[in-house]
């Protein structure tokens, strides 16, 4: 960063949207940072998406209502937006573009770091490997989180996503070691009892002293939204790889990320993809997503768990869809469990953590994990067919073994799924429990395990 | 001349330029005082569009654009295999030494270690005939490659006047010159990737890519030379499915392209496949491998440029006389690559904002497969089998990358969401996928493994086919509703989709299966089925087959059975045929 | 014997009967009553021990909410002393520029700034705005800068120039406040590491 000001134009060509097109601009990058200030001396901030022809499209972060052609001014700063980062930034609490809201000042920078990040180079990456205990047994037992991890929380409006992803951070532990941990919360749009939610939760297990809150809530503004995420993940990076931490970021709602992109595609006028949504929301989206993993050479991870709430509970809408083909699996939350008052409602047949399987295992966590795991999928996912049918036949028309099958499913929602909000449970807890829900069936249904692992620990009920 | 212009318009990767109207289509160009890597892709008057390969934020207009004179090329040489490339053949390795673990711009590297020094041997001498293609000699690139150094296609050939003696060299020793061509021949040459690499005849694909899966190889077999996809929702295991196929399909090199898709599942390759073995050679599967890496948030536009990339690598092993695998995961981001270009470029659009040529490129793209004879002498038939991942959004079948991908394959895996939600890996759904080298790959099996094979494979869909009928009638009416045998139909199909199309990748004995083993898995089940039948005509109980304890013993055969004991499947035979046997009152004709 | 007396056999018996049976009843409430003391006891002393456990779970719970709640309170206290500091500094810096020597050196500062307002706005057709203490000193450099021309109003400011293009489109602020908002961010590192931060 140079002493070099930008230079102020006044020359508005158009305001459409969230846009603002500066005409007769010199030297204008793309990308640049941008300084709109209005007749009042109000400051907005905005970047540069295009420039050419002597005119920039500017995007302002904080919207453009009140602005006027005639009175409003843009200054280039000559140089992307960057967030100043320090050791300082744990505990504090900042707004959707990270300045401080918390009445403390602007934390003292080490360094200043582009929020766009670079890409992670593939070859630099260290695979995900250790195991992340949450203490919630279905994701230890079944969904494994594992460090450098992107797991999102797939939902719908008003289910216990923000309880779950709470108590995740709360619990969030690697057995067997004293690295350091911190969590990044970023709240995109979501209302502030939300947001306080979790900061208490923090408060209350003491752990708001090793975390970073940055706040966009439903009322501030919708573009803003666009830039919460990249400083929240620009932070957890200086704190993973400058200074050796683990840090678990939970971006909420993702949503309402997306419903800006969109507004600004819209405004562009760009041709859209799939419900409106501009045709780069995947690629948009990877460059959130894919920042979470390990590097060589380097102590600290990012572990991203984002949370989406899907539009009518629909996973094949394009938020839910695209960001399931960029993160490492997904937490599908189902409606049916969540009204019959189960915590946590996973559904765990549409679930899956595709890093588990090298998480798990001998020497990580035990050696029959991922197939008493398969076996309860399988148990889980048998029941659920026989329910159905059962449904139509009515009990009585079902086989011996298929009754076994409508145990096994009752076992394992009540006895290994439910799970109480402050209930944490050890990863040889988890264990037992899933092999207890399969004990319920007789030993030869059980296929998808060794049976040197059924002798150690099948005990018919 | 050199086209020399400069910036007008900078919007994400996309840059005009004007003062251009000396540059080329498809000219490689430097872009800005970063000096970026961009190509031209429309030319207007003066003005060039131009698609930059790395990141342009902090461009300004007023900035130079300077041509290269050359189109966007690969270095084909020794060193290619085991490499990990960005799009744009950029060595990832390279990339991390010189701007650390995050990618940075304007890096110029070369794609292969220029003065790593190879053995080589000639396998020609002054006064033969050469032509284009023909191999002059060779280096030993890895355990596994014999490495051909051949006449580069678009060098005129004619007599050898010069051939340097058997010895090291490093890859800008002049090794040959020949009375005809300008320019000596070296270890290596460029190609541009645009451009299909010259063969000299095609053949029709008759032996199949033997995979080690068993839905694939038993049920949907792909030809050598052949191409396939495979689409899929999120979550549906296309990826670990991919995995598989470049970890034991039995070819000489696999093209991985990871284009558009997760940075970790580059890294797990690059982590797992050096410890893992060639089941037929015993040697690290990298030692076969190249890497093309493009993941989802570098830059777009060397996503595109990246399948170009891979399939070009492909196709110099190909005119080796090898048998090459590509597999591009996925095809669907390389198609939003281009509609991101095209509505920069603002294109009239077609369906769902795709550009109207979509078709074309995926059709010129899998043109590229094939099994052919090689260009020049000696007489050599290698193949380039292309399988592209495709990601239909919403799990969606009828988006146009699916369906225009589907009018140029020949062979179908398609994923189901349901199936996976139920935990069945891999999770192609057997009555939506197909293969159209069924009966060109018939005589293989014929002739390699057992000439019942065909027969066997017909009953054992049938087994499916009538099994996804009946479930209509389970789903409406019950289990109840149905007569004895078809109930045990149910349950046989029940013990084909547990015992032989479910496989376990992650489980050490499953992840493999010869040939051999298929063959055998199979003939148990459907042996079991036809005992089964008889055994119901003759008043069995289905109970008490029902309780037979071999079924059990059948379905873990695929984990239980090591590829070394196979003879142990051949005893189960008499295992289920005593079983038979014991129930009461029985007798038994198979 | 007679009756009476076998009656008072038979009285006496089931008398010693249900004696015995008193005493071994009482014997076993005793015994039954101690066991059940002694069982209680156990189950007191668990829930006992249960109750203590979750008290210190409840305990440790509070004490990391109270110990990291505490920490962060006094690095907050900290952090607003040494913004503080940092803020009395440049209230100091900001008093020796306001009464700076308007000297030769001085001029060559405001013609350099004068230099890169006219490069980085492009044009050297400009008006410069500066405040009344400054006027002199620009008015001396005009000459120099040919197409520049002085704006009459004064600005407030602690010294330097502002400039913009003759069609008014263009602004670029090169006042001493500018600079040194733009290098507030920078300084302060410098002098927060004066207070050993």
């Amino acid at each position: 960063m140079s002493a070099q000001g930008g230079v102020q134009y006044s020359k508005i060509a158009e305001i459409k949207g969230p846009l603002v097109i500066v005409d007769g601009v010199e030297s204008v990058a793309f990308d640049e940072l941008v300084e709109i200030q209005t007749t009042d001396g109000q400051r907005r901030l905005g970047k540069v998406l295009e420039v050419g022809n002597r005119k920039a499209i500017v995007q302002v972060f904080e919207g453009t209502t009140g602005l006027s052609v005639s009175g409003t001014s843009a200054k280039f700063v000559g140089k992307v937006m960057e967030m100043p980062v320090s050791e300082q930034v744990l505990g504090r609490v900042f707004d959707g573009l990270g300045r401080p809201i918390d009445g403390l000042p602007d934390p003292i920078a080490e360094k200043f770091i582009d929020i766009n990040g670079a890409p992670m180079n593939p070859e630099q990456r260290e695979y995900p490997r250790d195991f992340i205990q949450t203490g919630v047994s279905v994701i230890d037992g079944m969904l494994t989180l594992v460090r450098g991890q992107k797991l999102p929380i797939f939902s719908g409006s008003g289910m216990s996503h923000n309880i779950l992803a709470a108590q995740i951070a709360r619990q969030a532990a690697v057995v067997g070691t004293s690295d350091e941990f911190a969590v990044v919360f970023a709240a995109i749009g979501v209302q502030y009892s939300e947001a306080e939610y979790f900061r208490r939760s923090l408060e209350e297990s003491g752990a708001l002293k090793r975390s970073v809150l940055f706040l966009n809530l439903a009322d501030d503004p919708a573009i803003e939204r666009i830039i919460t995420p990249r400083v929240a993940l620009t932070v957890a990076e200086y704190l993973a790889y400058d200074l050796g931490m683990h840090v678990l970021v939970i971006l909420t709602d993702m949503t309402n990320y997306a419903e800006a992109l969109r507004e600004i595609s819209a405004a562009r006028e760009e041709v859209p993809g799939r419900k409106g949504y501009p045709g780069y929301l995947y690629t948009d989206l990877s460059t959130i997503y894919e920042r979470a993993g390990r590097l060589r050479d380097k102590k600290g991870s990012v572990t991203q768990m984002p949370i989406l709430t899907m539009p009518s509970d629909d996973i094949t809408h394009p938020i839910p869809d695209l960001t399931g083909y960029i993160t490492e699996g997904q937490i599908v939350l189902g409606r049916d469990l969540f009204r019959q008052g189960v915590y946590p409602p996973v559904n765990i047949l549409m679930s899956l953590s595709r890093i588990m399987k090298d998480g798990i295992g001998e020497g990580r966590t035990r050696g029959d994990h991922q197939e008493i795991s398969n076996q309860n999928y399988d148990a889980y996912s048998r029941a659920q067919e026989v329910r159905a049918l059962a449904g139509i036949v009515g009990k009585a028309g079902l086989t011996g073994v298929d009754l076994k099958y409508l145990e096994v499913g009752d076992g394992f929602e009540k006895e290994f799924l439910t799970q109480g909000v402050d209930e944490n449970r050890t990863i040889e807890e988890t264990l037992g429990l899933q092999w207890k829900v399969v004990s319920l069936l007789p030993k030869n249904e059980l296929t998808k395990v060794k049976d040197k692992f059924i002798d150690q620990y099948y005990k018919e009920r | 001349m050199v086209a020399k212009g400069r910036i007008v318009w900078v919007s994400g990767p996309a840059v005009k330029a004007d003062g251009m109207s000396d540059a080329k289509m498809y000219e490689t160009v430097s872009v800005g005082d970063a000096k970026l890597i961009g190509e031209v892709i429309r030319l207007t008057g003066d003005v060039a569009f131009i698609q930059v390969y790395e990141s342009t934020s902090g461009l300004k207009p007023g900035e130079p654009v300077v041509g290269t004179g050359n189109p966007l090329s690969v270095l084909l040489g020794p060193g290619i295999i085991g490499q990990i490339y960005d799009g744009i053949q950029r060595p990832l390795k390279d990339l991390a030494e010189k701007s650390g673990s995050f990618i940075g711009r304007g890096i110029t590297t070369t794609p292969v270690d220029m003065n790593k020094k190879y053995k080589f041997t000639p396998k020609v001498k002054v006064g033969d005939t050469v032509q284009p293609g023909s191999i002059i000699g060779s280096v030993q690139e890895t355990d596994l490659i014999e490495h051909g150094i051949m006449v580069p296609p678009d060098h005129a050939g004619g007599k050898i006047t010069k051939i340097v003696s058997e010895g090291t060299y490093d890859l800008e020793t002049e090794l040959a010159t020949t009375d005809n061509g300008k320019t000596p021949i070296k270890m290596y040459h460029y190609w541009p990737v645009r451009k299909p690499r010259p063969y000299k005849s095609r053949y029709d694909p008759t032996i199949p890519l033997l995979t080690g899966q068993r839905v694939i190889d038993t049920f949907f077999p792909i030809a050598k030379g052949g191409t396939g996809s495979i689409p899929g929702a999120f979550g549906t295991g296309k990826t670990v499915t991919l995995h598989q196929i470049a970890k034991w399909a039995d070819s000489q090199v696999v093209v991985y392209i990871g284009c558009g898709e997760r940075g970790n599942e580059m890294t797990e390759v690059l982590v797992e496949f050096p410890h893992l073995k060639d089941p037929r050679t015993g040697k690290p599967l990298m030692d076969r491998t190249v890497l093309v890496a493009n993941t989802s948030n570098m830059p777009v536009a060397a996503r595109e440029a990246s399948i170009y990339t891979g399939v070009t690598i492909a196709e110099y092993y190909r005119d080796m006389g090898k048998d090459v695998v590509l597999v591009a995961d996925s095809t669907s981001r390389w198609a939003e690559a281009l509609r991101e270009m095209s509505g920069r470029l603002e294109e009239m659009p077609a369906e769902e904002g795709y550009p109207s040529y979509l078709a074309s490129r995926l059709a010129e793209f899998y043109e590229r497969a094939g099994r052919v004879r090689a260009q020049g002498s000696p007489d050599r038939d290698g193949s380039v089998t292309l399988i592209g991942a495709v990601s239909p959004s919403g799990g969606d079948f009828t988006e146009p990358v699916t369906t225009h991908t589907m009018r140029f394959i020949k062979t179908f895996w398609a994923l189901d969401a349901k199936l996976a939600y139920s935990r069945h890996y891999p999770s192609i759904n057997w009555m939506n996928s197909y293969s159209g080298y069924l009966a060109d790959i018939g005589k293989w099996w014929g002739d390699n493994v057992s000439k019942d094979w065909f027969e066997l494979r017909r009953e054992a869909y049938g087994i499916l086919q009538r099994e996804d009928t009946l479930k209509e009638i389970v789903r409406l009416l019950g289990p109840e509703a149905l007569p004895d045998e078809e109930k045990l139909i149910l349950e046989v199909a029940r013990m084909v989709k547990i015992g032989i199309l479910q496989q376990n990748s992650f489980d050490d004995v499953d992840t493999y299966c010869s040939p051999q083993k298929q063959f055998k898995l199979l003939t148990l089940l459907v042996d079991f089925y036809r005992k089964g039948q008889a055994a119901l005509r003759e008043g069995a109980s289905l109970a008490d087959i029902r309780a037979m304890p071999v079924i059990a013993t059948l379905l873990k055969a695929r984990m239980e059975v090591k590829e070394d004991e196979l003879a142990k499947l051949d005893a189960l035979s008499s295992t289920i045929e005593s079983e038979f046997k014991n129930i009461s009152g029985v007798k038994v004709s198979a | 014997m007679g009756v009476d007396s076998a009656l008072e056999r038979t009285v006496e018996k089931i008398l010693q009967n249900t004696e015995q049976q008193i005493v071994s009843s009482l014997k076993e409430a005793l015994k039954s009553s101690q066991a059940t003391l002694a069982n209680s006891q156990a189950t007191l002393e668990q829930e006992h021990d249960k109750i203590l456990a979750e008290g210190k779970k409840e305990a440790e719970k509070l004490e990391k909410q109270i110990i990291g709640n505490a920490d962060l309170d006094s690095r907050n206290k900290q952090l607003l002393l040494v913004e503080e500091s940092i803020e009395k500094v440049f209230e100091k810096a900001i008093a020796k520029l306001q009464s700076a020597e308007r000297g030769s050196d001085y001029s060559k500062l405001i013609s350099s700034l004068l230099q890169e307002s006219i490069d980085t706005i492009g044009t050297s057709e400009i008006i410069i705005q500066t405040n009344s203490k400054d006027k002199s000193v620009v008015q001396s450099l005009l000459s120099k800068f040919s197409g520049a021309t002085l704006s009459s109003d004064a600005i407030e400011c602690l010294g330097g120039i502002r400039v913009q293009s003759k069609d008014g489109t263009m602004k670029f602020d090169n006042t001493i406040d500018a600079r040194l908002d733009r290098l507030k961010p920078l300084i302060r590192k410098d002098i927060a590491s004066k207070f050993g931060r």
